[in-house]
């Protein structure tokens, strides 16, 4: 076993975790002091996600690498899904991480030192390859996103924060019973429950309690903003601080596809019967519906946070269609899809609240004209834009029109619907470019700009701007950074659903798979 | 093939994209070092372009796989037969001059940095949709330069009017692009592969293809080349300054539709072939009469390009798309010269682009009037001029092909073509100034006026002739096999019809708009003509649907969801919940959601607790 990017792994996990304990703990520390110690607490993953990715590079010789068995009680390892999301999470964090430092709040430290924790957290989750390390993790994650939420959010964050804390408590429950339904079924011991290990034994199970596919698809599809269960999200990301935003919908979030991709579609059925047929429709409507209801915002952040849960509706149908068909380009794309988005959405959360800080509102309406006093923000905003709705040159183009290739078996009316997103979100994201910075100056924000002069995008907004955009543009143009890793995780569980079809009940032992 | 002139295609795609990357991002402020820089490397693509097009015969292929999801595999590369090796010379020189032409254009434009890294990033797109060698990756370009033109459209986006055409031109395409991206999903379902060598090998194959693959992958075309339904973009479009509408809304983009389905020809069913040839002509003739109805120069010439586009269409549907490409060619150099002759008007008479306003220029601007004549002659399919080449051979082969409605509408579009000629050189060129602008206006300087002579006068004029002194005789293959298959003389019905419409309607044009002065005489001598021209129907439809159909549905499914889900599911069931831990937490500790939460993770150990023991 190589141990030098096993450390790497354990690294980057607990650097931001161990900082912000020392911010939590030391909440007087001076000021620069404090600011440098968390910019090292996110930059130092930054620098390490990267680097595994392009380290785990040789799949065929485990599907795990970079292994740390009992670090931390679970271990730690890096699966190929895993690779890119915990690069992808590592570059958000250090962009929310850069807007954070730069933020004049109450009680900085703990401020920085809770978002350190989300950040530590969010990486564990896509760093272990233990069940319940991945559940730990989680919630590690989550807990300080609830706070950050409760104390430190814009309008309306109690209703928000308490909304957002019952669905994904509830989600979270949900997808706890299912997750410890399936180690018991699989007869795995719980200290030794890693993914494969479940998976594996899950092939071999006798009989699986049917609600176990549902608590896990609809538990994790809660915290992914599934429809119907999507109602917290937009609140949420709209209350939540901007660095909190970027990280939960941009990254945290992921870690219920994640789940379900590694745990539902492997082993469980989620795609098949009625089960199968209620995440299609509910999926379909992440697209379609609430493609809907980002035309009807008023509001550019409320929109970003519609329009962040109407962009895991190909997601969603890119793992479907992957377990119909037993076919792994799908989920290939599918994947791709989630690192693309985590990246473009965090940057549009990020420019949209430097929007907010020059014009003072994020109504619509009353914004307009933005571009001739703020060139660079505006272009950079028209990017994100871009990124976001599949220009391609950027990552998400790859994802999108991935599922779009993966659904061609399909009905020609079903594969037109998914299709029609693009329309949908050109519609109300180039509205939303429009409204806020062509146009001439609106009287607002003129009147704004005579009695307090505002700039141009500072040096810090910038640099977290590009880290993002330039990331998406990486994988844009060099699309196997991502899918060298995932290939060959997507490739072995259409291995394992097909070997599910083909013989539920499961009398000779496992074929040998590769993950 | 030579691994040399793959080469040269990286240099000729990858050239432009280094361009406008450097001018974004360092050349923001340097307006006239990114200007110069831009047009530079455009000239340099023109050269290499040439060179191409000189250098060998065969097709240069080159491919490479960026990456594989499942089964598919995302592949990028080069496919230069003849075709593209025509179209990658006319795109690039024309765009050079163009590129020229907008350094003494833009000179005075705070924003020259970002408008020539538009220039370049369109270049690029442009050229990757001529090289790509399958469908996925010409679907990159297409929406690349879907972007780029949003982008330039957008030029000055402190207007409203610029902002609301950048937003149209960008949707209307994309609903066409949602119909590409379908068909390029079946091609794949069916052939297994996306690349369009396989893809012919596999039609020439198969005896019958399915009518959907060509009607959906004909939907990017009516989108990209603004053809019927999705036509309503390209006058809006006119709102980018007028070196743009030049490049990319005359000569070059809404061409890449027509060179699409001529690459692609192999997938198109007899019906749609059909419904592309009656729409086209339809489109030809009904677009000619429009800009009859146009004030505004450039409307008035955009109104003309629709009309060369449905002709082009009109040319693939009847299974010439050679014909169509070679009207591409000669459209794209004196159209071209109009648009930048309308600019080069434009800026003389002091950015005052209403006809009416205009007259007289003829000896204010004798360069620019002599081009924009010329190439009008041109448009108007003058014998021997470039235009007569391919409009003429494109009309005689809708008479050969019996198709008499399509050969009756392209005769009135001949006719109306000639109509608007005569009333665009009457209201501008001839007559009196009819503004203070166009009784001051001067000569452009040379860097306008030169790519007008050369596009202009050079091309227009002896287009056909150059034609085969420049190209090489392995790249006008296309053109001659094109030109053999119909009959062409002199006294062809085509030939016939040309020079009645030239009579009549020219001249006649010239003769009629000379009655009034400073107002239209059509809308003098009968308003409800040329209101019925003026109105944009589809426009209306559109409109209607956008506020009546569109906002109301989404505004009430967002409505739904607020009550039905969010409000029945959180505030009733999951607020029930919370309201008994609230109350078992007790109510007085202030943040009872944090300590809800608190109480759901200890229910969970518990759960967990359980559960560990229980087995």
């Amino acid at each position: 076993m190589d141990t030098f990017p096993a450390s790497l792994l354990q690294l980057a996990i607990t650097a931001p975790i161990i900082v912000g304990l020392i911010l939590l703990a030391g909440r007087n520390l001076p000021r620069s002091f404090a600011s440098g110690f968390a910019f090292g607490g996110f930059a130092i993953p930054a620098v390490l996600g990267p680097w595994l990715l392009v380290l785990w590079a040789n799949p065929s010789t485990s599907p795990q690498q970079f292994v740390s068995e009992g670090f931390w009680g679970f271990g730690f390892a890096l699966n190929g899904l895993g690779a890119p999301l915990l690069a992808m999470t590592s570059l958000i964090g250090l962009a929310a991480g850069v807007k954070a430092l730069t933020q004049e709040v109450e009680g900085r430290n703990t401020y920085l030192g809770l978002i350190l924790f989300m950040l530590g957290g969010t990486l564990g989750v896509f760093g272990t390859n233990h069940l319940v390390g991945f559940y730990f993790f989680h919630e590690f994650a989550l807990i300080p996103t609830f706070i950050l939420t409760l104390f430190w959010g814009g309008e309306g964050r109690r209703p928000a924060a308490m909304q957002m804390a019952i669905y994904l408590t509830a989600g979270a429950m949900a997808s706890l019973a299912g997750i410890l339904i399936a180690i018991d079924v699989s007869g795995v011991d719980i200290a030794g429950a890693t993914f494969v290990k479940v998976a594996d034994g899950l092939q071999n199970a006798q009989h699986i309690p049917a609600a176990t596919g549902a608590l896990v698809l609809f538990g994790l599809g809660t915290l992914a903003s599934l429809f119907p269960f999507h109602s917290w999200a937009a609140p949420g990301y709209s209350a939540a601080p901007t660095p909190v935003s970027m990280l939960h919908a941009g990254a945290l979030k992921k870690f219920g596809l994640y789940g379900i991709i590694l745990l539902g579609l492997s082993s469980l059925d989620i795609t098949g019967g009625s089960l199968g047929t209620w995440f299609l429709w509910f999926a379909v409507a992440n697209v379609v519906l609430v493609g809907f209801i980002c035309l009807a915002q008023r509001d550019l952040k409320q929109l970003l946070s519609w329009s962040s849960v109407a962009h895991m509706g190909p997601i969603f149908l890119g793992i479907w269609v992957c377990g119909v068909s037993g076919k792994a380009d799908g989920l290939d794309a599918a994947a791709f899809l989630m690192v693309a988005h985590g990246l473009s959405c965090a940057a549009l959360f990020l420019l949209a609240n430097a929007v907010r800080a020059r014009a003072g509102t994020y109504r619509l309406d009353e914004l307009g004209g933005l571009a001739t006093r703020t060139p660079v923000l505006a272009a950079l905003f028209v990017a994100a834009t871009m990124a976001s709705i599949g220009l391609p040159g950027f990552g998400n183009f790859w994802g999108e029109v991935g599922v779009f290739l993966a659904l061609r078996a399909q009905p020609l009316w079903l594969q037109a619907i998914v299709a029609s997103t693009v329309v949908i979100s050109a519609v109300y994201a180039l509205r939303a470019v429009a409204s806020t910075f062509f146009g001439p100056a609106s009287e607002a924000l003129e009147k704004r700009f005579a009695s307090a002069p505002f700039g141009d995008l500072g040096w810090a907004e910038r640099f977290a701007a590009f880290i993002l955009l330039g990331a998406s543009l990486t994988i844009g143009f060099v699309p196997s950074l991502v899918t060298k890793s995932v290939n060959p995780v997507a490739a072995g569980i259409t291995t394992y659903s097909q070997h599910n079809a083909k013989a539920p009940v499961k009398a000779a032992p496992a074929a040998p798979v590769k993950r | 093939m030579p691994s040399d002139l793959s080469s040269l295609v990286h240099w000729i795609l990858f050239l432009p994209l280094g361009a406008a990357a450097l001018s974004a991002l360092f050349l923001r402020r340097a307006g006239a070092l990114a200007a110069w820089f831009s047009t530079a490397v455009a000239f340099v693509i023109a050269g290499l372009a040439l060179k191409l097009l000189t250098s060998a015969t065969g097709d240069v292929t080159w491919h490479v796989e960026l990456a594989k999801f499942g089964g598919v595999s995302l592949g990028f590369g080069y496919l230069i037969d003849a075709n593209a090796r025509l179209m990658l010379f006319v795109v690039s020189f024309v765009a050079a001059w163009i590129h020229l032409f907008s350094v003494g254009y833009m000179k005075e434009d705070p924003a020259r940095g970002r408008f020539f890294a538009g220039l370049s990033i369109f270049m690029f797109s442009i050229l990757g949709i001529v090289v790509a060698d399958n469908l996925l990756m010409t679907f990159v370009y297409w929406e690349l330069v879907g972007f780029s033109s949003y982008m330039l459209i957008a030029h000055y986006f402190d207007k409203d009017f610029a902002a609301a055409a950048s937003k149209k031109a960008f949707i209307t395409n994309r609903v066409g692009d949602l119909g590409f991206i379908l068909g390029i999903a079946m091609c794949l379902s069916l052939y297994g592969t996306v690349d369009f060598a396989a893809l012919k090998d596999h039609a020439a194959a198969a005896k019958t293809i399915p009518v959907a693959v060509g009607a959906l992958l004909m939907c990017g075309f009516l989108g990209k080349s603004a053809q019927f339904p999705l036509h309503v973009w390209l006058t809006d479009a006119m709102a980018g300054p007028t070196p743009v509408s030049a490049l990319i809304h005359a000569a070059t983009m809404v061409a890449a539709g027509v060179y699409f389905m001529a690459r692609v020809s192999f997938l198109l069913a007899p019906e749609v072939l059909h419904f592309i040839a009656i729409s086209g002509a339809g489109m030809a003739a009904l677009a000619g009469l429009c800009a009859l109805a146009q004030t505004d120069i450039k409307k008035s010439l955009a109104y003309s390009t629709l009309a060369h586009l449905g002709i082009m269409g009109c040319a693939l549907g009847l299974g010439h798309p050679e014909l169509a490409l070679m009207h591409m060619a000669m459209h794209a150099f004196f159209k071209a010269t109009l648009f930048l002759g309308a600019g080069s008007v434009i800026h003389g008479c002091h950015h005052e682009q209403d006809m009416l306003k205009m007259g007289g220029l003829l000896k204010k601007m004798p360069l620019t009037a002599a081009t924009f004549i010329a190439a009008t002659l041109s448009n108007c399919a003058v014998p021997f001029l470039a235009g007569w080449y391919s409009k003429d051979a494109i009309i005689e082969a809708a008479y050969h092909g019996d198709h008499i409605a399509i050969f009756a509408f392209l005769a009135l579009a001949a006719l109306a073509t000639c109509l608007y000629s005569g009333r665009m050189i009457r209201l501008v060129f001839l007559g009196e100034a009819n503004s203070e602008e166009a009784s001051h206006a001067h000569e452009s300087p040379w860097t306008m006026t030169l790519p007008l002579v050369v596009l202009g006068l050079v091309y227009s004029v002896a287009g056909g002739f150059l034609a085969h002194a420049i190209i090489p005789a392995g790249s006008l293959k296309p053109i001659e096999h094109a030109l053999g298959e119909v009959s062409f003389h002199l006294t062809a019905p085509s030939t016939i019809v040309g020079l009645l419409s030239l009579a009549l309607g020219f001249c006649g044009a010239l003769k009629f708009y000379g009655t009034v002065r400073g107002a239209d005489a059509l809308q003098v001598v009968s308003p409800r003509t040329y209101h019925l021209l003026e109105h944009r129907w589809m426009d209306g439809l559109y409109r209607w649907y956008v506020d009546s159909v569109q906002r109301r549905v989404s505004e009430f499914i967002a409505f739904l969801d607020l009550l039905l889900i969010n409000g029945v599911a959180v505030r009733w069931i999951g607020g029930g919940v919370p309201a008994v831990l609230g109350y078992l937490s007790g109510r007085s500790f202030h943040r009872g959601q944090t300590r809800a939460y608190a109480f759901w993770i200890v229910l969970g150990s518990l759960f967990l607790a359980w559960f560990l023991i229980a087995r």
